[in-house]
């Protein structure tokens, strides 16, 4: 599993729907959080820093989720970083589009802690194989 | 970890308040224009948001109630079912049935809705025009739901919606190209006018397709600006020690001006001066800084009336347009705490009795929908507020009469009124203009209980009205709340204050010179009868001798005059009104008190509550008349 002194960065446009994942990501051991409100505030806070890991929302005013992930593949520094999207159930045609687009997982909300650990688990393995 | 799920929660409380308070005026503007895509778009997006947390928290009947609707969101903003007035209707009671919800989650009392008949109602909507059931339908191609989408260009947009072909856009790009090349200019032609000029496209399609394109609308917590939560108390406290501080730079000031005459030309006491200029302005600055913080725009109030009065007028066939202006203006949080209540009732007034049916208007020859404006505005250290309505205006005749029915004046004096008093009739207790007893006023509010929430406010309400024209409700606030000049006045050795804003002048005159008519004394000013009141009566003091003179300081509280009489005047000073804990003052005084102060001298001194002492004038009604 991920190192959990990763810095990892919840991107979604709605305050109390960040705090929830934060604290998610908080039980399973996580702590090096850092929040962005859309895809533009996202971007610009992981060209400043290194981050390990994104999660982050769909539906999102100035830059959503699916441009920023373009945006972050077509990035030489940030290309690397594993990003995790959050989709509701009826949005699961664009999974497809988010895959297409180079995400390497996704989960649905509300989702519990050990599907997270699951899910993200999931995408270390993948990643190190 | 219970506390930080606590703090969650309330989170979620705060933010999904804020969302469905926007929902109301985002569907009155989406009635005005029912394609705005973008709207739509919002729309659907704060719900599904709600949904989203909702689903983490555990709140069922909010994840039924919000999947409901933004399955019909859904439908509408992809153009599957039309907007409709009659489907809004069923997606704002959704959001009232929200606002239920929500608030049983924030009085932690369990209580649930009974869903059932909204839900049934949401998927008739859905199933009005569409075949299959509650499956989420398939959208093939744009497969972008919610977010905007980032900046598309005019051409897309253009192609997207038909208008125009690829061909054409490259056509259009080529032109573009060679006009900037040739004309060696700067200025680049634009796409949509190009398109428009070679006939491909129209003014209008152009300005549609530039709308989907702009920038996206304000989110509900107005996107990317910088804010923190504060907790309230917080900042009472800090215009709390900012009130002190005022007070002791105010008692500073008195004192070096008092050395300044005794020591002219001593170098420190000049030293001193100087600084206590500076920190005068300072405190001044800060004073109004600590203000500004507590400080919104008045929107936050007035955005809950477009959809009031389209709820309220389309039941009684009426045609109303609200227009507001102003909204910007900002007022002290207690303001928009307190004046949503009188104004609902102002409004609701409006619509039951100023704005006539639609039929009647056309018949007098006025446009078929009424006109209600409502404004804000800053006038010198007053916030005031407008309800102006084009209606049938107030019946001056009619106020008498009921007055003179309800026994609040005899027909006696109903004769002698000037219009102007007759209208502050309405402001009597007692006098409820419900002939007919609409649903509306659920609360029993009377224009009394709004005189006298605006009266806390330590404000004040004007009525103008022409009859067949229309009404008009004038508000007038001051700024400051808690820091106010204040005329001290002396009796009997006691010193108080009388608020300054409220001081139309004063006057020195000999006990002979007052009068008493019917058991109330009064004085005649250039022709003007104006009560009195000795404040040696109100607390009680020791009464002067009868001889000799007094001052007289003539109020003027919301277009009634009267007179206090005091022994002497001692000068304006600036004070900071701290209330005074229940129980230190007892019966009437405790009414007739605002607050007390401390002086620049150090003494402390109580300050008038002036509308509540003209209260007890008015009690002896109209008998000075």
């Amino acid at each position: 599993m991920f190192d959990l002194n990763i810095k990892i960065l919840v991107v979604d446009d709605f305050s109390t729907m960040r705090r929830i994942v934060k604290n998610v990501l908080k039980q399973l051991g996580y702590t090096n959080i850092e929040e962005a409100e859309d895809g533009a505030d996202a971007l610009t806070k992981l060209k400043g820093k290194r981050f390990g890991f994104i999660i982050t929302d769909w539906n999102m005013p100035n830059l959503d989720g699916l441009e920023m992930l373009k945006e972050v593949r077509a990035d030489e520094e940030l290309k690397g970083i594993p990003i995790m999207m959050v989709t509701a159930e009826a949005e699961k045609e664009k999974v497809v589009l988010a895959i297409k687009a180079g995400v390497n997982n996704y989960i649905v909300k509300p989702f519990t802690a050990e599907t997270l650990k699951q899910k993200m688990d999931q995408i270390y393995d993948r990643l190190n194989k | 970890m219970p506390d930080e799920m606590e703090e969650i929660i309330q989170d979620f409380i705060i933010e999904s308040q804020e969302i469905l308070d926007s929902l109301d005026e985002k569907f009155v503007e989406l009635e005005k224009d029912k394609t705005d895509q973008q709207l739509l778009n919002e729309i659907f997006r704060n719900i599904h948001t709600i949904k989203g947390a909702a689903g983490f928290l555990g709140f069922n009947q909010m994840v039924e109630l919000t999947h409901s609707t933004e399955s019909i969101l859904k439908r509408l903003k992809e153009g599957q079912i039309p907007v409709t007035s009659a489907t809004m209707d069923v997606i704002l009671e959704s959001v009232d049935y929200m606002k239920s919800i929500l608030q049983h989650i924030k009085d932690g009392d369990g209580a649930e809705e009974d869903l059932s008949g909204i839900i049934d109602k949401l998927k008739a909507v859905g199933k009005a025009d569409h075949p299959e059931d509650d499956t989420e339908a398939n959208t093939t191609g744009n497969a972008v739901s919610g977010g905007a989408s980032p900046e598309k260009r005019i051409g897309e947009i253009l192609t997207e919606e038909g208008k125009i072909t690829e061909e054409d856009v490259e056509e259009a790009l080529k032109v573009q190209e060679v006009v900037k090349e040739s004309m060696d200019s700067t200025t680049e032609p634009k796409l949509g006018e190009i398109l428009t000029a070679v006939g491909k496209t129209s003014d209008d399609d152009v300005k549609k397709a530039l709308k989907q394109q702009g920038r996206p609308r304000e989110v509900h917590k107005a996107g990317v600006e910088q804010t923190i939560r504060v907790d309230i108390e917080r900042l009472d406290n800090v215009l709390n020690l900012v009130g002190e501080l005022v007070l002791g730079r105010n008692r500073l000031l008195k004192i070096t001006s008092n050395l300044e005459n005794r020591h002219p030309e001593d170098h420190e006491v000049m030293a001193l001066s100087e600084t206590m200029a500076f920190l005068n302005l300072i405190t001044t600055d800060l004073q109004l800084a600590v203000m500004k913080t507590r400080m919104q725009p008045v929107k936050k109030v007035f955005n809950k009336f477009p959809r009031m009065v389209r709820d309220l007028a389309r039941p009684r066939g009426k045609e109303i347009d609200l227009i507001i202006s102003g909204e910007e203006t900002e007022v002290d949080k207690s303001v928009i705490e307190n004046i949503a209540d009188p104004l609902v009732h102002i409004i609701r007034n409006a619509i039951d009795h100023g704005i006539e049916l639609a039929e009647e208007r056309e018949r007098i020859g006025k446009p078929q929908t009424g006109i209600l404006r409502m404004s804000a505005s800053q006038e010198g250290n007053n916030i005031v507020i407008e309800v102006e309505d084009d209606g049938k205006g107030i019946d001056i005749r009619n106020i008498k009469d009921k007055a003179i029915e309800k026994g609040i004046i005899s027909p006696a004096q109903a004769e002698v009124l000037v219009d102007k008093e007759a209208l502050e009739l309405l402001f009597m207790p007692g006098f409820s203009t419900a002939e007919s007893v609409s649903d509306i006023s659920g609360r029993g509010v009377g224009m009394d209980v709004v005189k006298t929430n605006i009266a806390r406010l330590k404000g004040n309400i004007d009525i103008l009205t022409e009859k067949g024209k229309g009404t008009n409700f004038n508000i007038k606030l001051p700024l400051t709340l808690a820091i106010i000049q204040t005329l001290m006045v002396e009796v009997s050795g006691d010193v108080y204050a009388v608020p300054l804003s409220s001081v139309v002048e004063t006057v020195r005159i000999s006990a002979s010179e007052i009068r008493s008519v019917n058991l109330q004394e009064v004085i005649q000013l250039r022709g003007e009868v104006i009560p009195l009141v000795r404040l040696s009566d109100l607390f009680g003091l020791t009464a002067p001798d009868g001889s000799g003179t007094y001052y007289i300081v003539i109020v003027d509280e919301g277009q009634k005059k009267f007179g206090i009489v005091v022994d002497r005047l001692n000068g304006q000073e600036e004070v900071v009104i701290k209330s005074i804990e229940g129980g230190l003052l007892r019966g009437r005084e405790s009414d007739i008190i605002a607050g007390a102060t401390i002086t620049g001298e150090g003494k402390v001194v109580l300050i008038l509550d002036l509308a509540m002492i003209m209260e007890t004038i008015a009690k002896g009604a109209l008998s000075y008349a």
